[in-house]
């Protein structure tokens, strides 16, 4: 029972990083309906650049929040100058160019910084605290902690301030929004922005666990898509409690049953993708898609 | 009175598709002004050509000033509300949510609180349902609800587009008496699309009739509500 709970806290954690980059994928997709394949990729490069302020001897809790900045202003920065132009081109051109653009960061993160994998800091001890009988690593607690507080400033922002009231109306109903001054071509930049930096975080919570390379984001992408298909991918809310469950599937599926062991755990998350689209194509909080005719 | 709204033979239309062929108007500062005209006469499409959301060539002028390639948002910004076709309720969200939208760019609070009060005054049953997604409103209700945003807004011009469309009789009779008394009391100008003239005629001093893009008739609203042979060929009782 102990070593259950155990596993399931882990999973729990490792549930914390697909959620942030799940959410990530459903702040875009319920900007432009738009799945942004490069979100991974934009993660691992702010990842890197929290690595290269931390080697420069930036204490970790201020490297953390001047790299969530720079992925912000980052994902701005990509919205603008190369989804912008292509706005009104269909979506599958758009998909398209966010494959091109994941391809090219990943190349730029090679270039720059080389495919060694090198060990990223963790601001939490690997050591374990005893809780009720249960044995948890503070890394653990930190990821779930971390992963946890920024959720909810998301959630703060989208849900409670005028800035999301607006972010929000601009995703759902754009031409409504212009009618009532909302300037809609810029929340989609801050959508962008929003997204950039809540993926930021997977990348830098995940890092310590598979070391830091050009690639490192490549599974997590997949576990982030299965989570956002699982919570449906328009809901936010879904994103979360997708990341979680697949986290903890994942991970428990990995434990205990032998045949899936360390390798298959990929393709638990892959058959999770496929099973929820045939058996429940809106996942868990998704609504039916209808059209008026 | 001076105009606050001139369209100067404005041309219009969606692609190669031309509707508006030199529509001008001009909706005097306070008034209230029918756009009358059976479907498909570009009532609509002048509505979007002064919000910017169809190309046009011609003139517009807001308070003197043109509003040739400004954004809608800009547009919406220098104090026009358009209430469009369909109303533009956001489904997705809550009813209050939908009327913050409307003040979400006023900085004067107190007086906001005060236009919250008049709103709730006028539509009580937008304050019982304040909590609810606006999509569980009635299309009565949702007329209500897109009349009160616009109101937050506090616009010196309101575009509304076809007010009474699916609506009782009853409910287009007090709509259109709180529409009467917020352009009396609030000193906001109204320019109406509305295919029931009637009730249009009733409220508004001056009059335009759309025929296939173009502008048929004009005048004082009595004056063409007694005209026999206008009644007749254009408005249609």
């Amino acid at each position: 029972m102990q070593a259950f709970l155990q596993q399931v806290i882990s999973g729990i954690a490792i549930g914390g990083v697909f959620a942030s980059l799940a959410l990530a994928l459903v702040l875009i997709y319920n900007a432009m309906g738009l799945v942004n394949f490069a979100q991974g990729e934009m993660a691992m490069l702010a990842t890197f650049a929290a690595y290269a302020l931390i080697n420069r001897g930036m204490s970790y809790w201020i490297a953390l929040p001047v790299t969530l900045v720079l992925a912000f202003g980052g994902g701005i920065v990509i919205q603008r100058v190369v989804i912008r132009p292509a706005e009104k081109a269909p979506i599958l051109a758009l998909v398209i160019i966010t494959l091109g653009l994941a391809t090219l960061l990943n190349g730029l993160a090679g270039f720059i910084f080389g495919y060694v994998p090198r060990s990223f800091p963790s601001a939490f001890s690997a050591q374990t605290v005893d809780l009720l009988g249960v044995f948890i690593s503070y890394r653990d607690l930190g990821v779930i902690g971390v992963s946890g507080l920024v959720l909810l400033a998301v959630y703060l922002l989208l849900q409670r301030t005028t800035v999301g009231l607006t972010l929000r109306a601009a995703a759902h109903h754009p031409e409504a929004s212009r009618l009532l001054g909302v300037q809609v071509s810029w929340m989609l930049a801050l959508g962008w922005g929003l997204a950039s930096a809540v993926g930021a975080v997977s990348g830098i919570m995940v890092a310590p666990i598979l070391l830091l390379e050009p690639n490192m984001m490549q599974s997590i992408i997949i576990y982030a898509f299965a989570a956002a298909v699982l919570g449906g991918i328009e809901s936010p809310l879904g994103a979360v409690l997708g990341g979680l469950i697949v986290g903890v599937t994942v991970n428990l599926a990995g434990a205990y049953l032998p045949f899936v062991g360390g390798d298959l755990q990929l393709a638990v998350g892959l058959a999770i993708i496929i099973v929820v689209l045939i058996i429940r194509p809106n996942g868990l909080f998704g609504r039916a898609a209808a059209r008026r005719v | 009175m001076t105009a606050l709204l001139e369209m100067e033979a404005v041309h219009a239309g969606y692609g190669q598709t031309s509707v508006l062929h030199g529509v001008s108007l001009s909706v005097p500062e306070g008034g209230v002004v029918s756009l009358l005209g059976a479907n498909g006469a570009g009532k609509t499409t002048t509505l979007r050509a002064i919000t910017g959301g169809v190309r046009w060539t011609g003139d517009i002028r807001f308070g003197g000033r043109s509003l040739r390639r400004m954004s809608t948002e800009d547009i919406v910004r220098a104090g026009i509300a358009h209430v469009p076709e369909g109303r533009g309720i956001l489904t997705e969200l809550t009813v209050d949510e939908n009327l913050k939208l409307g003040s979400h760019l006023r900085r004067d609070t107190k007086e906001v609180r005060k236009d919250y009060d008049r709103v709730f005054d006028y539509f009580p049953v937008l304050k019982e349902r304040r909590a609810l997604s606006a999509s569980t409103l009635s299309g009565g209700e949702q007329q209500m609800l897109a009349l009160a945003r616009a109101f937050l807004m506090k616009p010196k011009l309101m575009l509304l587009d076809e007010p009474s469309l699916g609506l009782a009789p009853i409910i287009v009779r007090s709509i259109f008496e709180i529409i009467r008394s917020i352009n009396q009391s609030s000193r906001v100008t109204v320019l109406l699309v509305e295919q029931n003239a009637r009730i249009a005629l009733d409220l508004s001093t001056r009059a335009y009739v759309l025929e296939v893009g173009r502008v048929a008739v004009e005048g004082d609203s009595e004056e063409l509500q007694g005209n026999e042979s206008v009644r007749r060929s254009y408005l249609g009782y």
